[in-house]
């Protein structure tokens, strides 16, 4: 089935070395790389060179990186982008036997129904429906691919975030930006392939920083957390006493000391890992202190990203780092807004939506829109959704609960069809019921849309063929075909 | 692929496999009854049947759970068919059997989901990779977890009589191997390994079962690592701090026999031991230092408990002891005040000061006491059954709530002073004295006080829902157990607007105030010194309030009890007669951890021990002992060690150092290419241990080993937590959930949110820039080239300077190969005739930034 192997436990040879370990942090292109190894082990060992095989997932791609924005603790799909006439009119009854009852984390299933208060429009070309909680989004409607029929597994928070980095509930599997850090590499090996950003840099997102740890794969392909503010990276810039000429020899030094050490210790990849970490450190401080500045850009851009408003500033600065990564060759950037659950809308949703919303409603449009005009969205696919949507159902009078059964998710550029609507929930919003799109398939159409095929994506783990979405997952087509 | 296999055999556990005992005997007749068991070669090992159960819960379990369960599971069966055991998918429905083991075309399941006569399932046709995952599984015979709960029944409508009946499921199969009784397996022989030289290889009993297992695989052990190696490992294992230079030359010179043996001893009696070993025990408790939630209010008295666990450790504490402690100390002897920090234990959670909700905060409270107990005790995530049976393990949902049981009449307590019953008798009389004396003064501040008082009580009532009004409007003796419990934690935050009052005076009560102040303060003489009330909890009194599982309309009473596949009697509790207010319940759950017999204590607690010597347990999941988890590697080793451990009297020292000792921990961690080739390709994550494994410093040890490199570490035992921008060691330093220290995080310290059973190591790009440019360690470079300048004041020899460094960084030498270039980089050689000496300030900088590389290299970070 398989016989390019892409990774061994053991390095036999050189290049098996670098398979495991080489492309990882700042990772090269995988065919980059082996080329550049191949040229290294004819010089040095004359081993026989053939030509370097291609990945055999690698297909055709319609986007080059993935900008995935995670609005964290699950934002309520029918107050967004899925209204529900039938649920305002049957507000205050409980959910008619008719519909399927679900367990809620928070025993709700048979509170009332309450209605959305939203005002609705259809809006552009496509007549997507936008609620008036997104003003700048809705101007955006004809870019969206909307999906309104999305599942997951996960009940609760810790469970959902993880699902939806990873495929799996349970924490260990690694999660999607490894899988293409690993699979695709970056075009920039001074930055690292996967970054993740938050809007609340001290919050943590639900279940912490294994959300974008790379699992059972060497840590090389982890996310690298990079902070919006006045220091984007922390620690970046060499101190002004030390000056980069000591830097450099200290660096040099350091670097013969690591060889040094890790010669006898060969098979032990995570201390090449290190020697990479601060490889790529170096790089990254002479090329991401630009990537990260955003002082080149214009008032109108800093405004577009709504930088001018206060309750927006944080997301929208990270949307416009999200854009100069993807410009620069980054492969997978994750955006949380709302990091450490602030979506969570247990009690008082309006209060606690209308804030979430103004958060990151301008910053998202701005994005997509800045995207579209310098001609980046053809091959940036812009992905926006929570762990879970919520219930129709009240809780606690005023708030909703959680709802993994049904929610919306939605796609931009990348190749994917703009304008479009997939799928679609029962008439109060609890269940997908059309056209359902389970996480795993969601992983298996971004990994498609970046011409991976999820099912040949393999990393050995423990003589096993590890796949992104474990052997499930189906692409969902309705998204490419013209 | 791997998993593949010769169809028709082998598709089941072989019959009677480890302890036949009765359920495992009704198992085999349920099977017998389908004629077949007979016909079950017992041949299949447990490493290829875990392959195949894996299989099964990977890609077919899912399937049916998803797929098919909705009409043919539990009490579904629409076609008289369930799917969710094997006995009733080989029972089968109204058309016969579903499956026929091995034989995917005689099979009904499988001709179903390809709709060849019957269209399965009706809402769709499966993909086709999930239809070749189920005729693969049959085509492997079927192959289904022996121990099972999902199948409660063996047949529609099956016999319930055949297993024990618990609420919801039935257990009519052998348990988890981790619930069966330790057994202490006798020692292997000797073996010769492949490489020879082994028949002395094998130091302790350990040695004989590791080396048992690498001659099965026709592995040998690596050589052992040399002395230098082995004082850095060891003292850093058991320490968390790096050797001396004097602790390494004494070492390098003792040439007695057992040197290293004294050397073991030397370090177990360190005070440092219990610094380290609590570490790892404040991970598993979520130990932090603040409320956690919005607040993150500072805990001012909670660095107690922290004291006292280090204080458990370095006494060497029989375990079940320590368990006792903190889950009933106040049962144990309500007048010690150890035993009250002790109780801090179940104090350790997060705690948000201003929740309405209190009966959902109080829920919380007592599962979360629950969840951790269950992890840090039983190694079993047991967090899943508080709203299903668990999908793996056999821990029902009534499991879960007849453990919570045992929590439920706690009351968490703030006002139980440190002091013994005579002390507070003294104080309160003293105390007493005093406001008789300042009566005057003293009335008049309450007066002021008083309406503030009120308002705040009023404006702290009003935000609680009318039934929490309620409870507080009724006098404490006429409230339920449980109305007493949730009136005291509401009462908290009127007592919160209380503490306000001084603060929130205005205008002329505040002037008042301060004048009446003054006026109290010649009566300071007699006022005695407040006695600190500790982080504690005790019961709310001797009668429990019932324990319900939510949404059951029966409302049944959950009395306090074990995982029925444990032990399945009534939990036998004694009220306390020293302690009349308190049920005995936590007392109860305690002396059941710490009874030999349990299965689970013991061997979670050693594998703990070995998990902190290699870097992973002989059980990798060493929270998680049930399905999900990893088997052990070494099970007789494992029970080995938990019978040791209850022969020594539950001391951990012991099993220290029968590990320390073992040729298998003094292993090299490093050996031949050759070696390691081929050892890896047999072994390759090295569970067999045929090496030892490089590890990374945890977080406090790197933050630790600068401070002790530069010589600034301020090793102060205990106390009050201080920044962790200074000095102090890092299990000293104050951790606050919402504000941990970067650097400590940056290497992955835990933030107290959740236990911790084993740390996850990554290695980042962060950890590289902070060790580079960050202030910190820049800051420790600085005071180690201080240090090695003051030691060798008078000496301009770069060599001496070189030397020093690396001893003081890397406890050892550096080697002729280093020397020569280290001592280039501080005195660069002469590029010209002109005497290119350097200025003072340029051979400091020189000095600071070798300090700083030697602080940031992968020999200092890593141990072997």
């Amino acid at each position: 089935m398989d016989s390019w192997i892409p990774h061994r436990v053991t390095p036999l040879t050189r290049r098996d070395w670098l398979m495991q370990s080489g492309a990882g942090f700042g990772a090269l292109a995988l065919g980059d790389l082996l080329a550049r190894d191949l040229a290294a082990a004819t010089d040095r060992d004359h081993r026989a060179t053939e030509n370097p095989p291609r990945p055999p997932w690698l297909r055709p791609a319609t986007a080059r990186s993935v900008i995935f924005l995670f609005m964290e603790g699950g934002p309520s799909h029918i107050d967004t982008f899925d209204p529900k006439p039938e649920l305002n009119r049957l507000a205050g009854r409980p959910l008619p036997p008719s519909f399927k009852p679900v367990i809620t984390p928070m025993g709700e299933g048979r509170a009332p129904l309450m209605a959305s208060p939203r005002r609705w429009k259809q809006h552009g070309q496509s007549g997507h429906w936008v609620s008036d909680w997104l003003p700048h989004i809705a101007t955006c409607a004809d870019e969206l691919a909307v999906i309104r029929s999305c599942w997951s597994n996960g009940l609760n928070h810790v469970g959902g975030v993880c699902q939806m980095n990873t495929g799996s509930t349970l924490a260990g599997r690694p999660s999607l930006g490894s899988w293409v850090s690993y699979g695709l590499g970056t075009d920039n090996a001074n930055l690292p392939a996967y970054v993740v950003m938050q809007d609340i840099p001290r919050a943590q997102v639900a279940g912490g920083p294994r959300n974008w740890g790379a699992g059972f794969m060497p840590a090389v392909y982890q996310g690298t957390r990079i902070d919006g503010g006045p220091e984007p990276i922390a620690n970046l810039a060499t101190p002004a006493e030390v000056g980069e000429a000591r830097q450099r020899s200290k660096l040099d030094l350091l670097g013969r000391l690591n060889a040094h050490h890790q010669a006898p210790r060969f098979d032990q990849t995570e201390l090449d890992a290190r020697i990479k970490s601060y490889e790529l450190a170096f790089r990254m401080q002479a090329e991401a202190p630009e990537a990260v500045d955003l002082a080149s850009e214009t008032d109108a851009t800093r405004s577009l990203y709504g930088l001018d408003d206060p309750a927006a500033a944080p997301a929208g600065r990270l949307c416009l780092l999200a854009r100069r990564l993807v410009e620069r060759g980054v492969r997978f950037v994750q955006v949380y807004c709302g990091a450490g659950s602030r979506w969570d809308s247990h009690t008082d949703i309006e209060t606690n939506h209308a804030k979430a919303c103004r958060a990151m409603d301008q910053p998202v449009a701005g994005l997509v829109k800045d995207l579209k005009r310098r001609g980046l969205l053809d091959d940036t696919l812009v992905v926006w959704g929570g762990e879970f949507g919520r219930t129709p159902m009240s809780e606690k009078g005023n708030g909703r609960d959680h709802n993994p059964y049904g929610f919306t998710m939605w796609m931009a550029g990348g190749g994917v069809r703009p304008g479009i609507t997939i799928g679609r929930t029962d008439e109060v919003g609890l269940h997908a019921i059309e056209d359902r799109l389970h996480v795993r398939d969601l992983h298996a159409t971004i990994l498609h849309a970046l011409g991976a095929d999820h099912t040949r994506l393999i990393y050995r783990h423990q003589g096993r063929p590890e796949r992104p979405t474990v052997n499930e997952g189906l692409v969902c087509r309705k998204l490419f075909q013209a | 692929m791997s998993t593949r296999q010769r169809p028709g055999r082998n598709w089941r556990r072989p019959a009677g496999l480890g302890a036949a005992g009765l359920l495992a005997v009704l198992w085999i007749v349920a099977v017998a009854r389908d004629g077949r068991a007979g016909a079950d070669p017992a041949g299949v090992d447990a490493g290829t049947r875990s392959v195949r159960e894996r299989f099964f819960e990977q890609s077919v379990r899912p399937l049916l759970v998803e797929r098919c369960y909705s009409c043919h599971a539990g009490a579904k069966h629409k076609g008289g068919l369930r799917l969710d055991s094997i006995e009733a998918i080989l029972h089968g429905g109204d058309t016969g059997p579903a499956v026929v083991p091995g034989k995917p075309t005689d099979s009904l399941l499988i001709e179903a989901v390809n709709y060849q006569g019957l269209e399965m399932p009706p809402t769709g046709k499966l993909e086709p990779a999930q239809i070749d995952a189920l005729a693969r599984w049959v085509s492997i015979g079927a192959p289904w977890p022996s121990h099972d709960l999902a199948s409660a029944h063996a047949t529609p409508g099956g016999d319930a009589s055949k297993g024990v009946l618990t609420g919801n499921g039935v257990h009519d199969q052998e348990p988890l191997w981790s619930f069966q009784p330790v057994r202490r397996p006798a020692l292997p022989p000797p073996v010769a390994t492949s490489n020879g030289d082994a028949a002395d290889w094998t130091s302790n009993p350990i040695d004989r079962f590791v080396a048992r297992k690498l001659a099965e695989k026709g592995l040998s052990p690596a050589p052992p690592a040399d002395r230098t190696t082995l004082i850095r490992r060891v003292t850093f294992d058991l320490t968390g701090l790096p050797p001396t230079p004097t602790e390494v030359d004494a070492f390098l010179a003792d040439d007695r026999d057992d040197a290293y043996e004294r050397l073991v001893d030397r370090l177990l009696a360190s005070p440092r031991y219990g610094q380290r070993w609590a570490r790892h025990w404040l991970d598993l408790v979520r130990y932090a230092d603040s409320d956690g939630y919005r607040q993150d209010a500072y805990r001012p008295e909670v660095w107690r408990y922290r004291d006292y666990v280090v204080r458990s450790f370095n006494t060497d504490k029989p375990f079940n002891r320590f368990i006792a402690e903190q889950l009933a100390g106040d049962e144990l002897d309500p007048d010690d005040p150890e035993l009250r920090i002790a109780t801090g234990y179940l104090r350790l959670g997060p705690y948000e000061y201003n929740q309405r909700d209190v009966p959902g905060q109080w829920a919380d409270i007592l599962n979360d006491i629950t969840d951790v107990t269950g992890e840090v005790f039983l190694g079993l995530s047991i967090g899943c059954a508080r709203c299903h049976d668990h999908k793996f393990d056999p821990i029902l949902q009534e499991d879960y709530y007849r453990l919570r049981a045992f929590f439920a009449p706690l009351l968490p307590r703030d006002d139980l002073p440190l002091a013994r019953a005579r002390e507070q008798d003294e104080y309160r009389a003293r105390r007493l004295a005093w406001e008789k004396a300042a009566a005057g003064v003293l009335a008049e501040l309450d007066k002021i006080a008083k309406p503030y008082r009120d308002r705040g009580a009023k404006s702290a009532l009003a935000k609680f829902p009318d039934e929490i009004r309620a409870i507080l409007a009724k006098p404490e003796s006429e409230r339920t157990p449980l109305e007493r419990q949730i009136g005291a934690l509401a009462y908290r935050q009127v007592a919160f607007e209380h503490a306000q009052v001084p603060k929130v005076l205005k205008g002329a009560d505040k002037t008042r105030w301060k004048t009446l102040q003054e006026k109290l303060k010649p009566f300071d003489a007699m006022r005695p010194r407040d006695l600190v009330g500790v982080m504690a909890a005790t019961d709310v009194g001797p009668v429990a309030p019932p324990t319900i599982i939510p949404g059951d309309r029966r409302a049944r009473a959950i009395e306090p009890g074990y995982p029925v596949a444990i032990d399945s009697r009534p939990a036998h509790i004694v009220h306390p007669a020293a302690v009349p207010r308190s049920t005995g319940r936590r007392l109860a759950l305690a002396r059941w951890l710490g009874r030999a017999e349990n299965p689970l204590t013991t061997r979670v607690a050693v594998n703990r021990i070995w998990q902190g010597h290699f870097g992973r347990g002989l059980v990798g999941t060493s929270s998680d002992f049930g399905r999900v988890g990893e088997p052990p590697s070494h099970p007789e080793l494992l029970d080995w060690l938990a019978s040791e451990f209850v022969r020594d009297g539950w001391r951990g020292k012991p099993i220290h150092r029968l590990i320390l000792t073992s040729s298998t921990y003094r292993q090299a961690a490093h050996r031949r290419p050759e070696e390691v080739l081929r050892a890896a390709r047999i072994d390759p994550e090295n569970r067999l241990l045929w090496k030892q494994t490089v590890r990374r410093l945890d977080a406090e040890e790197i933050r630790d080993a600068m401070l002790a490199a530069s010589g600034e570490l301020d090793n102060r035992m205990g106390g009050p937590g201080e920044d962790a921008k200074g000095t102090r060691r890092s299990l000293d330093t104050r951790l606050m959930r919402n504000a941990p220290d970067p650097f400590l995080t940056a290497f992955d310290a835990p933030d107290g949110s959740g236990t911790t059973g084993r740390r996850v190591t990554t290695t980042t790009s962060t950890q590289a820039l902070l060790l580079l440019n960050g202030h910190w360690t820049l800051g420790r470079a600085g005071a180690l080239a201080g240090r090695v300048e003051r030691a060798s004041a008078g000496s301009t020899s770069a060599r001496g300077a070189v030397i020093l460094t690396y001893r003081l960084c890397l406890a050892r030498l550096p080697d002729p190969n280093e020397l020569a270039p280290a001592i280039d980089y501080l005195e660069p050689p002469r590029q010209s005739q002109k005497p290119a000496r350097l200025g003072k300030l340029q051979k400091r900088a020189r000095l600071i930034d070798f300090c700083h590389v030697l602080l940031n290299c992968n020999e200092f970070l890593y141990v072997d």
